[in-house]
């Protein structure tokens, strides 16, 4: 009896050791990979790092060309010593060209792929991926996560709504909603984060710029950050002030009736870091007068946006989903029949919580 | 056998919790949302309350049965006494022949779960061999060795797994549910159809009834078990519901698989690979369940000794789960299972409790006559 469990425990043992590896050193891992649309060929960029001696890696760069997505990442191969393991890869750029043609193949096969996490970030990048990628291999030292980083840091930190692989597909599978992504430009020798790319349909149509981008992030959820510059001005004197995110929420309802009106209420939290010398905030009178000013332009900057969205007949904000949560039987197609004439009204409320240590 | 050597075989009542919990809860919970929410879209939670109190009144049935019958064996013995020795047997083959299909989907499922996110290219038969390997090893320590399988099979995962499910939440659309009772009544019921197949697993509890001491004093316990997987399911649908979209789930085999890639520690980047390495306590006591099941019927219908079945059933669980390759076999499979399953539970079960009930009163009257 007991040599028979032995001999059973020693074949478990044994058995558990036949399964496949993959040692670290011993593939070559993606760390973000770049799609671009070129000539009528598609181009795939990865950059993945090469282990020095010690701590330091160096960015290094495969690039290869095929006439469809799908072999892009086997023809890698074909160049690359080591297999290559997308299992690590962070961030996907898409080139212009590539994301007006359409994503969707790439974001089915994402998707599919139970080796890519949800964190992933994908990209838009004016121009070339490729470019893009080529810059942040050289200007950067060691770091083959520069741009998904990047993104991050703008999330948590600043203007950027949340987004990563997760969102993107929730935005994009679902009914009343259009997916957003990062927008990079190229800006000298620098990698810079410009805004949003607005898709419709897994196309890109538009983008808008980081400012606006701080109002889409107010728009979507609760937020924590984001810094945005409203003018001012009192007789004739004209300044900025930088209004600071500390908490804000947004509030939407839904008025029914033939013609239906969507109220969005934003209520911001804010600190104001910077104002014109000119302005003597701690005076009520001023104090009021910015809050009335700001609150006045920052609904304007919204109704234009709206309006903007509208016009592209895009929904990244979700306004069809909420109009689904309060309708019986919500028709997708129907509703974004008459979108374009649906009234959204912004009513923006803003406290100014703190003006900084000084007066 | 004398009473004090019996006992050392029997389990407490409060253990029928963990065998029924353990049961109930498989390999199902990875993918139902998808068919819920096809039937009921974002309505499926009634439908997981609607399944559950029906699963709730036929635990209740089995243990009228019990009762009623006057016997405390099984139901190899109850459908002797009701049937008669000819079909009575018939429907008892057809008990052993559903375990042993019900091990062998959840063995299978659970493989493929493994070869498409974990090791793609190895084969069907060494996952087979060592978990069919541990299934000898712990069936033919016999009924309280697999009961205490069942134990751990319910406690490690709910400390580990089932916190995991939390995180997505960061993502939560709540608006996601509105409106509620959008879709309309049939829809709902027949996504209850869908999660009823969920909540099968109790059915075991028809053939170890008689080793649990004092069988009617468990009926409390066996309720709180499924009590428990309603609320788990229900946690499941809720987060599915608020993270995903109906239409984004269509996309997705594993919708609770992939709840498992939103945690992030920073040592582990990727949790469902630890989800999934865990979840063979979940889906492993299942397997000996239902094989000590097999062993026990055949025991009772052929007198066969289960040490003696056992590595024959063993055998032949191992050459049939490489039959199935492909994934429509594998579905194929698993939609038998399910539909053998639900009819039991709602044709078989409800129509042995009338059948028993009525004789009772038959008798009854008879001896009062």
């Amino acid at each position: 009896m007991w040599r028979t469990l032995y001999s059973i425990f020693l074949f478990v043992f044994l058995l558990a050791g036949c399964e496949s590896s993959r040692i670290v050193d011993q593939v070559q891992i993606i760390h973000a990979m770049g799609y671009d649309w070129k000539n009528g060929k598609y181009i795939g960029t990865a950059i993945y790092p090469t282990f020095r001696q010690g701590p330091m890696t160096k960015p290094d760069i495969l690039t290869t060309e095929s006439s469809t997505t799908y072999d892009l990442i086997p023809r890698l191969s074909s160049k690359s010593a080591l297999p290559i393991e997308e299992g690590q890869m962070r961030l996907v750029l898409f080139g212009k060209s590539f994301a007006k043609k359409g994503i969707t193949e790439i974001v089915h096969s994402l998707a599919r792929n139970n080796k890519v996490g949800s964190h992933l970030q994908l990209a838009v990048a004016k121009g070339d991926a490729e470019e893009l990628l080529r810059i942040t291999a050289e200007t950067t030292l060691s770091d083959t996560l520069y741009l998904s980083n990047l993104v991050e840091q703008n999330i948590r930190e600043m203007n950027l709504p949340n987004t990563n692989l997760h969102i993107f597909l929730y935005n994009y599978f679902g009914k009343g909603r259009d997916p957003f992504l990062p927008y990079f430009e190229k800006k000298g020798n620098f990698v810079k984060l410009e805004g949003l790319a607005l898709f419709n349909d897994g196309h890109y149509v538009g983008r808008i710029d980081l400012r606006q981008s701080f109002l889409v992030k107010m728009l979507l959820d609760q937020t924590k950050n984001g810094v945005y510059q409203i003018p001012i001005s009192r007789n004739k004197q004209k300044g900025r002030v930088l209004l600071e995110n500390l908490f804000a929420t947004s509030r939407y309802s839904f008025k029914k009736g033939k013609q239906p009106v969507i109220d969005i209420h934003l209520h911001i939290r804010a600190v104001i870091r910077d104002y014109p010398t000119w302005l003597d905030l701690p005076d009520k009178r001023a104090f009021k007068l910015v809050r009335n000013q700001m609150e006045k332009h920052l609904n304007k900057d919204i109704t234009a946006l709206l309006s903007y969205f509208q016009k592209k007949e895009i929904d990244p904000l979700g306004i069809g989903d909420f109009v689904r949560s309060h309708t019986r039987n919500w028709n997708e197609k129907s509703f974004y029949q008459q979108y374009q004439q649906l009234t959204i009204r912004p009513h923006v409320k803003i406290d100014i919580v703190q003006t900084g240590i000084g007066e | 056998m004398k009473q004090a050597e019996r006992e050392r075989f029997l389990i407490s009542p409060f253990f029928v919790f963990f065998t029924i919990h353990c049961s109930q809860v498989g390999i199902g919970v990875l993918s139902f949302q998808r068919n819920l929410n096809e039937k009921a879209g974002h309505d499926g939670w009634i439908s997981v309350i609607i399944a559950g109190i029906a699963a709730h009144f036929l635990i209740w049935m089995i243990y009228k049965i019990f009762q009623l019958s006057g016997s405390s064996e099984d139901v190899t013995n109850i459908n002797i006494q009701y049937f008669g020795k000819w079909f009575g047997n018939v429907l008892n083959i057809g008990f052993v022949v559903y375990f042993l299909l019900l091990a062998l989907i959840v063995l299978r499922l659970y493989i493929e779960v493994i070869q498409v996110s974990m090791f793609p290219l190895m084969g069907t038969w060494q996952f087979s061999l060592i978990l069919l390997l541990l299934t000898y090893y712990t069936v033919s320590g016999g009924f309280r060795v697999v009961v205490g399988l069942c134990v751990w099979g319910v406690v490690i995962p709910l400390l580990t797994i089932f916190p995991m499910l939390f995180f997505p939440l960061e993502y939560a659309h709540y608006r996601n549910f509105l409106p509620i009772l959008d879709h309309s009544v049939i829809d709902i019921f027949k996504g209850a159809k869908e999660v009823t197949v969920e909540y099968l697993g109790f059915e075991m509890l028809l053939m170890y009834y008689s080793f649990v001491k004092d069988g009617q004093q468990s009926h409390k316990w066996a309720q709180w078990a499924n009590v428990f997987t309603m609320f788990i399911y229900l946690v499941v649908i809720f987060i599915s519901t608020v993270f995903y979209n109906e239409e984004q789930i269509k996309h997705i085999i594993w919708p609770t698989l992939t709840l498992g890639k939103i945690p992030e520690i920073p040592f582990i980047e990727r949790m469902e690979y630890i989800i999934i390495s865990i979840y063979v306590l979940v889906v492993f006591p299942i397997i000996c369940l239902a094989v000590w099941s097999v062993t026990r019927g055949l025991k009772r219908i052929a007198a066969l000794k289960q040490r003696v079945s056992l590595p024959f059933i063993l055998i032949i669980l191992f050459i049939a789960s490489l039959f199935f390759n492909k994934r429509e076999e594998i579905e194929q499979l698993g939609k038998i299972v399910s539909t053998a399953g639900f009819y039991l539970l709602v044709g078989y079960i409800p129509a042995l409790y009338m059948y028993a009930s009525f004789m009772k009163r038959f008798k009854s009257k008879a001896s009062i006559e």
